[in-house]
């Protein structure tokens, strides 16, 4: 990666980039070419965080071309701001070098109100925008509300969030400002939704779906985090927005099991039916397997290939791989924050 | 191209044969694994072959990777050879190890791949091996969750389909479910026959045991990320269609290109040659993608509706003229990617006499109203410079030559390229003004990439048709009327260079074809494009 500071307005690193291309294809054996579907830009606000987001998107920028934009914002600090950029490239098949863009911003003070126009005319045309918020959603609305003026979608961990009105926030700021809410714990459900869905798919289990009357969750826990609990109130919301019942009707118990490892991951899933009978899911390590059971049958789903690798940069590239933004996720945040509030309460 | 066109999710399903469960089941929406099939027994005949060991088991494998196969896919290898189970895991895991995409093989999921993995020995007219398969895949019903769904692939020369398929059908393995229940599939591999007459009978042969909707005929470029993309090139973005037709398009060119020669393989292409093994085929679904009208749902039979109509739209050659129309060449001594390359004639279990052709050139109409007297050209060969193959659509000029009037400006014809294999992608040339205080011109390109853009290597082809052939999608698979609507037009010209006793134009390997060729195209005042 080459990294050179610039100034901080927007002609000055556009022009800079340029500058970054040309070099770039003159220093390179391999030709150079560059390319983006996204414009994705990571806010952080410590330098440890930063270098994170920056090393991860440098490697999902591998698989999912981007224009990178890092943000590090603290108010804490003096006013002042700077911007560094930086060529991120990758060989194609041994030949061709792919590159992808790094912009990096750091403001402090009242500077950190400089961001939002700077990287608003930073982002590339025509193609969409991700924020990517590293941590807990601050409180301050109003400067959420402003960087999520041009995103099409709002994407974080909700295992790292501090309390149950982080996901009712989530779900109120993207309802605001129109941006589609994503969530990395979301992916980490795929499988288990995956699983669940496989038990349902006779026809003969579908009408089960409209009988559920209780759902018992056990999930891996380090400490008594929130974060870790919020893979359970998804799951649940989902069950409930999919199956189509109330919430509110169904007996939900959420228990966590103290584990050095995986915290926040599902470890069982039961759900009763209103004939007494139930299904379950359950993790199973020592064959990498997600198995299912309904009336005593087990749909095992396999798989070692159907559990897939969930450090921070697959469920990135998942993410952002994603072309749509995900309409079951949008019913299912409401939910869960609901669930949240109730247990809270 | 905007990610939302990604072809493996804008796909939509044959809805008529999918299973009806998976595609209503409320908690499958929005899953990225939508698509994963229900457990059968797919049983491969020739499964010692050499497309068993390079395709279809890494093929397989890779969908195990991508977590796209279910927990009970049972695999069940059937041929001569003297094989068991453990020796056919030893056999296919090396064949892994060298051949599939996902690589190195992950022996976590390579293990748990292989207990699903087994093998019948017999010989294809052995009745009793055929008592030893169905009590294999019985018991693959009790053990491993198959539920009766067969699918088996027919990886074996066409001559023995026929004992196949009626062994088949007298031990009642070929069942066609009118309603839900397990469901029976046969994969069948190109050629589908030699000639107009040998696939009818093979279709025949075919529907004997099978209904048509059980039948999957591969051809393996269908299965291709770019050739799928067609579609979505034309049909799902706005700016394309407009121009696809006869009043903006010029000509369009469209080019298989080889490098190497026949590789062993010259039994086979004695009795094919290159008209049999691209353009009957390949090429001839190339086209009819390229020229179908929208069709209208995309669902298996209505875009194979379409596919068809093209084809029986395409002119006959006429044959007293044909050397306006079609140039065939073989090989001679040359060079290849820097080496020298032997002549066809001298290429192993190839006739030192041979006249079969190893390049083929055509000039092809489509009598319809969007294509009317717009000339596709198609070219197919062996021992060309290199392995590409290649559409590109060549538009009109502008209608008034606006700056060819002043001095030095030449203007440049405009030229959307597909590349179909390797370096897969699209570019559109236009002219642009050079920088400077002159109107000079310069042709320029747009352009986009595969792997610069998706970042990952595109699926091979045999893994999306099997997995298709799982869910029981034939959007991909050549129907019968395709294929012998295809015969129909090509069997005349192929039977009047069977009846030439002059050997066919001989080019240099290395080179792009016989001097016919280039005059085929030159002589409308057109020259074929340097893919």
């Amino acid at each position: 990666m080459n990294e050179s500071e610039v100034r901080v307005d927007y002609a000055s690193i556009e022009k800079s980039l340029a500058d970054l291309w040309r070099g770039q294809n003159q220093a390179d054996e391999h030709a150079v070419t560059r390319a983006a579907l996204w414009n994705v830009i990571a806010h952080t606000s410590t330098q440890n965080d930063q270098a994170h987001a920056s090393e991860t998107l440098s490697h999902a920028a591998a698989q999912v071309p981007q224009r990178t934009i890092v943000i590090r914002s603290q108010p804490e600090e003096p006013t002042e701001i700077a911007a560094w950029i930086s060529a991120n490239c990758h060989l194609v098949g041994g030949e061709k070098q792919v590159c992808s863009e790094e912009i990096a911003i750091v403001a402090g003070g009242e500077a950190i109100h400089r961001v939002s126009p700077l990287v608003s005319a930073l982002l590339l045309p025509d193609m969409p925008v991700a924020m990517w918020w590293v941590g807990d959603l601050p409180g301050d609305h109003a400067y959420v509300k402003r960087l999520l003026e041009s995103t099409d979608r709002l994407i974080v961990d909700s295992s790292l969030f501090n309390s149950a009105s982080d996901l009712a926030l989530l779900s109120e700021v993207t309802r605001d400002v129109a941006t589609n809410p994503a969530d990395l714990n979301w992916i980490r459900l795929e499988e288990w939704r995956a699983a669940t869905a496989a038990v349902f798919d006779p026809v003969s289990a579908r009408g089960r779906l409209a009988g559920i009357r209780a759902l018992r969750i056990v999930s891996t826990a380090s400490t008594a985090s929130f974060g870790d609990s919020t893979e359970s109130l998804l799951y649940a919301g989902w069950l409930s927005s999919q199956a189509g019942y109330d919430a509110q009707s169904v007996a939900h118990d959420f228990r966590t099991e103290k584990r050095t490892r995986d915290f926040g991951s599902l470890c069982s899933v039961e759900i009763e039916f209103a004939d007494g009978k139930t299904a379950s899911i359950a993790r199973d390590d020592a064959r990498h397997v997600i198995v299912a059971t309904l009336d005593g049958k087990e749909h095992t789903l396999d798989c070692v290939t159907r559990v897939r690798s969930q450090d921070l940069r697959s469920l990135i590239v998942r993410q952002l791989k994603r072309p749509e933004a995900d309409r079951v996720f949008g019913r299912v945040l409401p939910i869960a924050a609901a669930l949240a509030s109730r247990m809270a309460a | 191209v905007p990610l939302e066109l990604e072809s493996a999710r804008v796909r939509a399903t044959d809805m008529s044969v999918l299973e009806p469960a998976l595609e209503t089941n409320p908690l499958r929406e929005g899953l990225e694994q939508e698509r994963v099939p229900d457990p059968s027994a797919l049983v491969i005949f020739g499964a010692s072959g050499d497309l068993t060991q390079r395709k279809l088991i890494p093929g397989l494998y890779s969908l195990a990777h991508e977590g796209l196969l279910p927990a009970g896919q049972t695999i069940i290898g059937f041929s001569r050879a003297d094989h068991t189970d453990d020796s056919f895991r030893m056999a296919m895991r090396e064949a892994c190890d060298t051949h599939a995409r996902t690589r190195p093989v992950d022996d976590a999921i390579w293990e748990n791949f292989a207990k699903g993995l087994f093998y019948i020995p017999g010989s294809f007219d052995d009745p009793d091996g055929y008592q030893r398969l169905k009590a294999k895949c019985e018991e693959a019903d009790r053990t491993r969750g198959t539920g009766g769904r067969r699918i088996y692939y027919l990886a074996v020369p066409p001559d023995f389909f026929a004992v196949i398929c009626q062994f088949l059908g007298q031990l009642g393995m070929a069942n066609d479910p009118e309603t839900e229940g397990p469901y029976t599939r046969a994969i069948i591999e190109k050629p589908f026959g030699h000639d107009l007459q040998t696939a009818r009978e093979l279709n025949r042969v075919a529907v004997t045991t099978f209904r048509e909707r059980q039948v999957f005929r591969i051809d393996h470029y269908l299965g291709k990320e770019t050739v799928q993309n067609l579609l979505v090139l034309r049909f799902g973005n706005g700016i394309f269609e407009p121009f696809w037709n006869r009043q903006y398009v010029d000509h369009v060119q469209f080019t298989v290109a080889e490098s190497i020669g026949v590789e062993g393989r010259g039994n086979y292409f004695e009795t094919s040659g290159i008209t049999r093994d691209i353009i009957q085929n390949h090429m001839l679904q190339l086209v009819s993608l390229v020229a179908m009208e929208p069709p209208a749902a995309f669902e298996a039979n209505a875009v194979r509706d379409e596919k068809v109509k093209v084809l029986r739209a395409l002119r006959p050659i006429p044959l007293k003229e044909a050397d306006r129309f079609a140039a065939r060449g073989q090989y001679a001594e040359g060079s290849a990617l820097g080496k020298p390359a032997p002549a066809y004639r001298t290429e192993k279990n190839v006739s030192p006499t041979s006249n079969v052709e190893t390049f083929a050139a055509l000039k092809v109409f489509i009598d319809n109203w969007r294509w009317a007297d717009v000339p596709f050209y198609l070219r197919a060969g062996k021992r060309l410079p290199k392995r590409v193959t290649d559409i590109s659509i060549h538009f009109r000029p502008a209608p008034y030559p606006l700056f060819s009037q002043m001095q030095d400006v030449k203007t440049h014809r405009n030229v959307l390229a597909i590349r179909i294999q390797p370096d897969e992608g699209i570019s559109l040339k236009f002219d642009s003004k050079v920088p400077g205080p002159a109107v000079r011109t310069a042709p320029v390109t747009m352009e986009f990439r595969y792997a610069t853009s998706f970042g990952a290597e595109p699926p091979e082809a045999y893994e999306r048709l099997l997995l298709d052939t799982m869910l029981g999608d034939s959007t991909l698979f050549a129907r019968r009327d395709e294929v012998e609507t295809a015969w129909e037009w090509l069997d005349p010209l192929l039977k009047k260079w069977e009846s030439d006793r002059n050997s066919p134009p001989m080019y240099p390997a290395g080179t792009w074809g016989p001097e016919a060729a280039d005059t085929l195209i030159e002589q409308d005042g057109r020259k074929w494009r340097r893919p």
